[in-house]
């Protein structure tokens, strides 16, 4: 058992000191110890849920029962978009607030049509599912997003996306 | 050797001058019965070879990002907010080279349970951090072989199972290969490495 420990505390000295001469003799050695933190980006996971997929030519999205909504930046949103629509920015950094998630669920609409910039991946699609994730039911993301919605003349006069 | 002097005693036992010496073994009481014949069955040799030859695989491929690119492995092991910052970059300097080492050992039959040791003592490491990692809901790449995203390399309790699977296959080595196959068969590196 002795030597078990003595050979493996070996090892570990031996490593040790191969893996210091190669950082030395590096081109750019990395210094023992990071001068600043370091920048790390885990995004932490909110619950997504399932949303179907809708084209604009569907009834639902001009339906009454339908709250629509606009995943787009505010300022976009106050360029032009889809009458009845209401804004809720998508940010891939922090998710909806509660107050705004507990605001749309107020409205006891039977169910909820969200379209975004409709790029690959899509604002729209990613905001339709964080509020699945989040207890909304009956949620959908109109494919193609504001460009399809103002390509097929849904859009406000306030300007294209 | 003098006659009188080295007395046999019960099997797997050697009295000398009146004191036992008991063998040299993890499990010195398991010499006799099934439990010892099957711990000193010769084929475990050829089954640890071929275990050994896998655990190198698996260090020696884990090992070569790493030491390439060491900082982003630093970024890795940062990635899990467990080491302070004043350790993290010396992690990434050093564990890859106890990889390379005991890659090379197990694969050659080098001092073979000090590197099944290590071998063993890094699993729990790992599993150690990837459980920290898991129930922090961190949403990372494992970082095990080669920095990349997330979704190509998410931590889940897969990867336990997986580093759980190597962490058993390295303690079969440690304790049931006792003449490993491999270059300490060969009298000059055993008179030099004994």
């Amino acid at each position: 058992m002795k030597s078990l420990i003595r050979d493996t505390l070996v090892v570990l000295l031996l490593s040790g000191l191969v893996a210091v001469a190669v950082n030395l003799f590096r081109p750019n050695p990395l210094p023992w110890v990071a001068d600043q933190d370091y920048e790390t980006m885990v995004p932490c996971p909110e619950p997504l849920g399932e949303v179907d997929e809708i084209t604009v030519e569907s009834d639902i999205i001009l339906d009454d029962r339908t709250l629509l909504i606009d995943a787009r930046e505010k300022d976009e949103f106050e360029l032009g978009s889809v009458p009845k629509a209401v804004s809720v920015p998508f940010d891939w950094l922090d998710p909806v607030p509660e107050e705004k998630v507990a605001e749309l669920v107020k409205t006891r609409a039977a169910r909820v049509v969200v379209f975004g910039d409709g790029l690959d991946p899509d604002s729209g699609r990613e905001l339709a599912r964080e509020l699945a994730g989040r207890g909304m039911r009956n949620v959908s993301f109109v494919k193609g997003g504001a460009k399809a919605l103002f390509e097929a003349g849904l859009g406000t006069t306030g300007g294209a996306p | 050797m003098r006659r009188g002097r080295l007395n046999k005693g019960p099997k797997g036992m050697r009295i000398k001058k009146g004191k036992a010496t008991v063998k040299r073994d993890l499990f010195p009481h398991s010499t006799t019965g099934n439990i010892g014949s099957f711990m000193h069955w010769k084929g475990h040799s050829l089954i640890a070879l071929f275990v050994r030859i896998y655990l190198a695989w698996v260090f020696l491929s884990a090992c070569w990002f790493k030491i390439v690119a060491p900082a982003s492995f630093a970024l890795d092991i940062a990635t899990y907010e467990i080491l302070p910052l004043s350790l993290i970059n010396i992690m990434a300097i050093w564990l890859p080279w106890i990889e390379l080492f005991v890659g090379v050992m197990l694969l050659i039959g080098l001092r073979v349970r000090p590197a099944s040791l290590l071998v063993a003592g890094m699993m729990v490491m790992f599993m150690v951090a990837l459980g920290i990692a898991l129930a922090k809901g961190l949403d990372m790449s494992c970082g095990c072989f080669a920095s990349s995203g997330a979704d190509e390399d998410p931590i889940s309790m897969l990867t336990m199972l997986r580093d759980a699977g190597w962490l058993a296959l390295s303690l079969y080595v440690l304790i049931f290969d006792e003449h490993p196959i491999g270059v300490e068969m060969i009298p000059w590196f055993s008179r030099r490495f004994a």
